[in-house]
C-alpha cells in the first residue's frame, strides 16, 4: 500500500519512550525517497497520457485523474511523514543541549545523522555567542539553591579537572564537596551523582 | 494544518478504512484483487484513511462504517466499557472516531465515544493512582493511547508527590541518556 513505509518511519519514533532519540534510520528515509520518486514518474505519465488525448488536464474528471489524483496525494503524505520525522527529531535535539550540555556523549551521537550532527554543532555554536554576549549562563538549573555547594560522589573516571584556580583529581568513587554549578554538568551527564544527607 | 507535524495524528490517519469506488482510477496499484493496475467503479477497496479522506471530499469514493466502531463494538462499551480492549481494535480510537464520524454520517458514534470515554477515564484514573505499578501493566494493555497518556500523567504526579513529601536530590542524570548505568569497563 501506498505511504506505508513512511508511516513506518513515524512509527519508529512513537515506539521510542518520550524524549528518547531512536537511531537515524536512513535505509528506510531512502526508500520512501525512491517511492516519492516513483509516484512522481507515474504522475507524469498520466499527465502525459491526458494531455496526448487532447483533454483538458484542469477540468477532465476521468480514470487518469483519478488514478494521477491518488499518486498526487501519496506524494504529500510521504512528504507529510518525512518532515514530521526530521522536525520530531530536530527538536529532540535542540533539547539536548540544555540536558547534556554542547559536548555530545558518544550513545547519543551514534544516533544521529552526519547533517544532524551538523545541526547541532551550529545549534550549540549560536547558544553558546548568545550566553557569552549575555555574559550568563542559561543552562543551569533554574531554581535557587539553598546551599550554593553540594556533596558529590564521582561515578566514573573523570580525571583531573581545572575549576576556578584548583586542579581536582576526580578519581571514581571519591567524593567531594563541589560549587554547585560546577557539579551540574557532571551530574546531568551521569558522571557524578548528588548525596543528600 | 496545526497538527502537521504531529506523530499520533499521522499514525491516526494510517487506519484502514474500507471504500467503494465511485468512479474508476488507472495507473494505480492499490487494489490487491484487480489483475491490471486500474481500479473499476464499485469495486471494494481498503485504504488508509488519509487516502480515503482526501478522495471522498472529491466524490470518487464512499466510506464504509469502520469495524472498530461497529455494533459489536457498541454492545461490549454498553456492557462493561472498562474492559473492552479497545487498542487492539484501534490504538486511536477517540482521535479516529472524530475523524470518521462526519464523513460516514453517522449519528450514534459521537455519543458511544462520549460514554465510552466518560466511563473509562474514571477507572483508568483510580488505576494510575492506587494500583501498584506491576499489578497495573496488566490493564495498560487494553488502554488506546490517549488513555496510556492520562495514565501515565497520573501516575507521574502521584510519583511527583511522594518525592516532594519524601525530598530527594534535586539533581539527576538527563534522562536522554537511559537508565540503564553504563557497564564499567
Amino acid at each position: 500500500m501506498y505511504g506505508r513505509k513512511a508511516c513506518q518511519l513515524v512509527k519508529e519514533l512513537a515506539s521510542g519512550e518520550k524524549g528518547q532519540l531512536t537511531p537515524y534510520n536512513s535505509d528506510l528515509f531512502d526508500q520512501v525517497i525512491a517511492e516519492c520518486s516513483q509516484h512522481h514518474l507515474e504522475l507524469q505519465s498520466l499527465i502525459r497520457k491526458m494531455q496526448e488525448e487532447g483533454l483538458d488536464v484542469q477540468t477532465t474528471r476521468n480514470a487518469d485523474h483519478y488514478g494521477a489524483l491518488i499518486h498526487h496525494l501519496s506524494l504529500v503524505r510521504n512528504k507529510r511523514c518525512l518532515m514530521a520525522y526530521m522536525y520530531n527529531r530536530a527538536e529532540i535535539i535542540r533539547s539536548l543541549i540544555w540536558k547534556v550540555g554542547p559536548v555530545l556523549p558518544q550513545q547519543i551521537q551514534e544516533k544521529l545523522s552526519h547533517t544532524e550532527e551538523e545541526y547541532f554543532k551550529k545549534h550549540s555554536g549560536a547558544l553558546q555567542s548568545y550566553m557569552s554576549r549575555l555574559d550568563l549562563d542559561l543552562t543551569v538549573d533554574m531554581v535557587p539553591p539553598k546551599d550554593p555547594y553540594i556533596q558529590v560522589r564521582v561515578l566514573d573516571d573523570i580525571g583531573v579537572v581545572l575549576s576556578d584556580d584548583k586542579t581536582t583529581n576526580f578519581a571514581r568513587h571519591s567524593m567531594h564537596f563541589l560549587k554547585r554549578t560546577d557539579a551540574e554538568q557532571f551530574i546531568s551527564r551521569g558522571l557524578m551523582e548528588e548525596l543528600t544527607s | 494544518m496545526a497538527k502537521y507535524y504531529d506523530i499520533d495524528d499521522i499514525i491516526t490517519d494510517e487506519e484502514i478504512v474500507a471504500v467503494i469506488f465511485q468512479k474508476s482510477a488507472s495507473g494505480v496499484g492499490i487494489d490487491p484483487s484487480s489483475e491490471t493496475d486500474c481500479v473499476e467503479v464499485g469495486s471494494k477497496v481498503e485504504l488508509p484513511f488519509w487516502l480515503a479522506h482526501e478522495l471522498q471530499q472529491r466524490q470518487a469514493v464512499s466510506l464504509n462504517i469502520p469495524t472498530s466502531f461497529n455494533q459489536n463494538t457498541r454492545l461490549e462499551i454498553q456492557a462493561d466499557s472498562a474492559c473492552v480492549d479497545l487498542r487492539s481494535r484501534c490504538p486511536f480510537f477517540y482521535e479516529f472516531g472524530c475523524k470518521i464520524a462526519p464523513l460516514v454520517g453517522a449519528r450514534n458514534i459521537g455519543p458511544l465515544l462520549l460514554s465510552a470515554f466518560k466511563s473509562r477515564y474514571k477507572e483508568v484514573l483510580t488505576k494510575a493512582h492506587t494500583a501498584a505499578f506491576t499489578a497495573a501493566s496488566k490493564n495498560l494493555t487494553i488502554l488506546t493511547k490517549e488513555e496510556t497518556n492520562l495514565y501515565e500523567a497520573a501516575q507521574s504526579s502521584m510519583a511527583a508527590f511522594k518525592k516532594w513529601r519524601m525530598g530527594g536530590p534535586r539533581f539527576q542524570k538527563a534522562s536522554i541518556l537511559g537508565r540503564k548505568r553504563k557497564s564499567t569497563e
